[in-house]
Parts: structure tokens; sequence; C-alpha cells
């Protein structure tokens, strides 16, 4: 077996550049399933990670998603509804929380943005432990006259770039900036950056409304919280005396729907790799048929001097492996490079921290596929060579 | 083997009405037209004729390298025509030696390689063959040249090299297509020399050649001319 390596190894040696071609061609597919799968993990990891940690949580909403995903709004809560859903059993806590679009004023400039506002302590368990603050505090209870303004608020929206103790108006109120949040980053930037938090005094006050936009409740025991979501819909809906008033979203079905996209997401990476792969066994292929012609006389004399039709395919079925296992290989290492820089560059663009998750199984398959292409696009190459003629062989070339 | 047809002669080879025809294109040539030959043991034969008399057809054939149209090769009484293509491969490995007039060597393969290469497909043990071989080389006098690529060597030294080949498996026939064709004289002479050696030690040498010079130091010489064999 030793020599049957030296000697297909012999032979890849010495067609150098067009080995080393054909390792690139399998190392580039294999690198691409590794590298995409392994960012692939990571982002789901990512960003099922953060939301596991709010698993506890019922988003309730008073209205309805249309077409998969807009959100069309119906109303508002009012305090009754807060009330009853107190007496449902299983509910440890519950947070009404009341937002609407505002005008905000800096100096002479304005602005249209989204005013948040409610139970500073749910508030700060919500978006301050996740997101942070880049300056000064976040709000306490009687904060009346304090706010806390999004990255946007305070970059964009006005030719100054705003700081902790500026004064912004909302709707002829004057606020202090009290904190600044960091970047929302993927999955908060469109709760954080444009809006602008308040208490909820000050946030009804502003809005000059007593409505509830969202309330969020944790349940005790996650595994209840898809039947007190049902439960929740039926006594706002009661109360308003319509069928689908109200939205509450586990945070589990949330999680369920984002393995879903993640599914797909997957699948169109798994796509593109097998794209490159094909593309990779057609080289091998080429580089084995090549080489069968090119060494048409040297089957043929090894087939004069009492090769068997099978020590000729054993021969050019294991110079395949080898070139294949070299490539799978170098695609494994390069497709963990890949993915350690892809991640690092998606954590800086989405500020969420990324990490390209390898499992050992991806690895293992990388190099599996490899082989097992490289030994069947080299299978019909290593018959057609093993089927010569000796004589024929012999005399070509 | 034990399905083989086999017959009690004492020739190590002979044919029985051996005919090959080549069809090119529209055109069917009759390479070999009812070729009847014996072969003693330990007999040293010249085939000689102009070219496209058939000689090289008719080695093709007595080496098991080509299937005869109609007719048979006899080898050690076996008949060749009745054997699968690994049986043939195992009768060219064990039983035949060949030397071609291109030396045929394989060229990524130092000269000891080229020579352990049939012991390989025989399934001799690496240390076994790697000596064998090397006894070999110094035999055919290439002791010092055996870590050389064919390109390194003289075509004397190669073909010299392709001699201790054919001589790995320790076969009883040696059969030579032109071997001092691509050869000076005195290098052709050197060969002969040493195929005169081995056909002492009891090998059966079959050489084609179209030099009447070196077919003159065979111990019999069988004319060839369209296809046929003249006596």
């Amino acid at each position: 077996m030793r020599d049957k390596f030296l000697l297909a190894f012999r032979s890849i040696r010495e067609r150098k550049a067009r080995s080393i071609l054909t390792v690139l061609g399998i190392a580039v597919g294999i690198a691409a399933i590794v590298s995409l799968m392994s960012v692939g993990y990571g982002m789901e990891y990512a960003i099922t990670g953060e939301l596991t940690g709010m698993a506890d949580m019922i988003s309730v909403m008073p209205g309805k998603i249309m077409g998969g995903h807009t959100y069309i709004e119906m109303g508002g809560f009012t305090d009754r509804d807060v009330k009853d859903l107190q007496r449902i059993s299983g509910i440890k806590d519950i947070s009404a929380m009341t937002y609407d679009s505002v005008e905000v004023a800096y100096q002479d400039e304005r602005k249209p943005t989204f005013v948040f506002g409610g139970d500073t302590k749910d508030l700060e368990s919500f978006y301050v432990e996740p997101v942070g603050l880049k300056e000064g505090r976040w709000l306490r209870e009687n904060d009346y006259k304090g706010c806390v303004i999004g990255d946007q608020v305070a970059n964009d929206f006005f030719d100054d770039v705003i700081h902790v103790n500026d004064k912004l108006v909302l709707n002829g109120d004057k606020f202090v900036v009290v904190g600044v949040f960091e970047k929302g980053g993927m999955l908060y930037s469109n709760d954080v950056d444009r809006n602008i938090f308040l208490t909820l005094r000050a946030a009804k006050n502003v809005l000059q409304t007593d409505e509830i936009k969202y309330v969020v409740v944790r349940v005790y025991d996650i595994d209840e919280a898809e039947a007190i979501a049902e439960e929740i819909k039926e006594v706002i809906n009661d109360n308003h005396g319509l069928d689908d008033f109200t939205m509450a979203m586990t945070m589990g079905s949330m999680l369920e729907q984002i393995g879903d996209i993640f599914n797909i997401i997957r699948g169109v990476l798994a796509g593109i790799a097998a794209i490159a792969l094909i593309v990779a066994s057609i080289g091998i292929m080429n580089t084995m048929l090549m080489s069968v012609m090119e060494r048409t006389h040297e089957i043929g004399v090894m087939k004069a001097i009492g090769a068997k039709s099978r020590d000729v395919l054993a021969l050019f079925l294991l110079e395949s492996s080898i070139v294949s296992l070299v490539g799978g290989v170098t695609g494994c290492v390069v497709g963990v490079i890949v993915a350690k820089v892809l991640g690092f560059l998606g954590s800086a663009a989405s500020g969420l921290e990324i990490t390209a998750i390898v499992k050992p199984e991806v690895l293992l398959s990388g190099i599996a596929v490899a082989v097992i292409v490289g030994v069947l696009s080299g299978f019909y190459p290593a018959r057609k060579a093993s089927r010569m003629s000796p004589v024929e062989a012999v005399r070509y070339g | 083997m034990g399905k083989a047809k086999t017959r009690k002669v004492e020739c190590m080879i002979h044919t029985e009405n051996l005919c090959k025809t080549y069809r090119m294109g529209d055109v069917v040539v009759q390479a070999l037209r009812d070729v009847n030959m014996e072969i003693k043991d330990g007999e040293f034969v010249a085939i000689i004729g102009p070219s496209g008399s058939g000689k090289s057809t008719l080695l093709n054939l007595l080496g098991c390298l080509d299937k005869p149209t109609s007719g048979a090769v006899f080898i050690g009484g076996t008949d060749t025509a009745s054997l699968s293509e690994n049986a043939l491969a195992e009768i060219r490995r064990e039983k035949i030696g060949f030397i071609f007039q291109q030396f045929n060597l394989i060229h990524t393969l130092n000269a000891l390689e080229n020579v352990a290469l049939p012991m390989f497909f025989a399934g001799v043990g690496r240390d076994v063959r790697l000596k064998k071989a090397e006894e070999l080389l110094v035999k055919v006098e290439l002791g010092e040249r055996m870590y050389h690529k064919p390109s390194e060597l003289s075509g004397g030294q190669q073909q010299r090299v392709a001699i201790a080949r054919s001589l790995s498996n320790d076969p009883a026939i040696i059969i030579g297509d032109e071997p001092t064709g691509n050869v000076d004289t005195d290098t052709g002479t050197a060969i002969m020399q040493i195929l005169e050696g081995l056909n002492r030690e009891g090998k059966t040498i079959i050489v084609v050649t179209h030099d009447a010079e070196i077919a003159a130091r065979a111990g019999r010489t069988k004319r060839m001319r369209d296809g046929k064999v003249l006596e």
C-alpha cells in the first residue's frame, strides 16, 4: 500500500502545476462550505443567544401582522386591559409602555421621531442591558424632565452632536438629556436608534394619551407561555369586543420563526457551496482525464509488464483521492480562517457579537465530501485508463 | 488457468493458423496470415523482415499484448485465447519479459524503481523487490546509476534498465521488439551480448530486428513477408 502511495504521489508531483490547481479548486469548494456554515452557525448563535435571555417574555401589541410582516396598529390598550391581565395566573410581571411619533426640537431645528415611555426598570432590562449606554446614565422613576436618546438622534438629527445635559423640546416641554445609547445593531436598531426614551408619566404627558401601545409580560414558567399568550388575547379582545384586536407573541415563537429563517439561510449557503463543489469536481475529472490521456503510453507499458486492470484502476483512484484529500484539508483550514474573518467583519458591521462557530462535524463532512467527490469524479477517468488495450496504449505517443 | 485447454507439447510457444486483421477505415489490413511456428524451450529466435511484414504484430500476439483474429497462441501448452484479461496480465507478468525499441521506462521513476515495478504488480514485498532490482541492475552493469531517472541515462543505459526490468519476475521468455533499433552499433552489440548471456542461462529469447548482423547472432532466424513466415 505504501508503495502505491509513493507511485501515485510521484505522478502528482510530476504534474505539479496542474495538481496544485486541482487542489485549489477543491479547496475553494470546501472552504466555501466550511466558512459559510460556520458563519451561519455563529450568526444563529449570536441572535438566538440574545433572544433566549428574554425567553420568558410575551410581547402584547394592539394590532396584527398582515401579509406576513406588515404590522397594522388597531388602537391602544387601556388601564383596564392591564388590570385584567394582572388577574391571569402564571404572570410574574407586567410592564406597560406607550410610544408615538412626535416632533423633537433642538435650538431652531425640528425632526420627527418616536417617543418611548414605560416603566424604567422594564425598559432598562429590555434595552439598556443589551445595547448599553455610550454616555450618561439611565432614567430614574422620578426623572420627569429627563430623557435618554438613541444614537441617530444624538449624531445625525441635528447640525450639532447632542450630549448629556443638552436640552430637547418635545411638544413644547423641555427635557434634559441624561444619557445616550450605543448603536442598536441589527436587533435593536429599529427600537433604539431613532427614539427618545422617557418615563411613562412624562411620555403620557407629551403624547397626551393614556393609551398603551405595548405591553411586555413576564411569565414564571416558559412552558406555559403559549397558553398564557392565548389567554391574554382572549381577555383583551373581550374588553374591546373584537376578534383580532390583540397580538401576543412569545419569545419562543419568535425563536422558532428565526430558526425557520436560519434553515432557509443555511439552505441557500449550502446551495452556493454545492455549486462551488460541482465546479471543483469537474476540475478533478478534467485533471484526471488529462492525466489518463497524457499517460496512455505509460498505462500501456504498465499493462505490458504485467499490471492488471485493477492495478491501474487503483493507482488512478488513489491519485484522485490524494489530490482531493489534500484539497479537502486545505479547504477546511482556509474555510476556518475565512469564517473567522467574516465573523469579525460581520460583528463590526452589525454591532452583534458574531463568532464563527466551527463544528467538528462540518470539518469532517467537508473532508469526507472532498474525498467522495474526488473518488467519484476520478472513477470514470480511472476506469477508462484501466480498460485500455496494452498494445494500443503502448503504441500511443 | 484450470479451465484453459492444455496439450502435451515440448514447445514453449507454438501458434496454430494465427491470423490478425486490422480495420483501418474501410480498408482491411491482413497483418498476419496463417502463421504456424514453434519455438522450443531455451531457443534464441530472431524474426526479420521489412517493415509492414507483420513481425511486430506477431510479437504482440506471442507476448499476449493482443488477441488474434483467428487461430491460437499456445504458451507452455496453454491456449491464450481462452484466458481472461487478468490471466493474460499474469502471464505477461510471470512468464514473459518485454523489451521495447523505445525502452518504455516510466519517466517518473528511477532506474531501481522501474526494475522493481513488475515485482510490485506481482505483490512482492518492498525489501525483496528492491534487493532483487539492485542485483539485476548490477548484472546489466548499471549498479552505479540505480537512482537516476530515465532522462538522466543514455539510450544504451535505458535499454539495459529495460532488460533488467524484463527479468524482474524471472520469466522463461524474453521478447524484444527491435531492442537495438534505437542505439548505436556498439551499444547494440553489447545489448545482444547480454541477451546471448541470458539465453545461455536458459531463457527463451525472441527478437524482432531488421538488422541482418544482429539476426546472425541468433540461433535460428525466421523471415517474414506480407504477414507470412517464410521457412
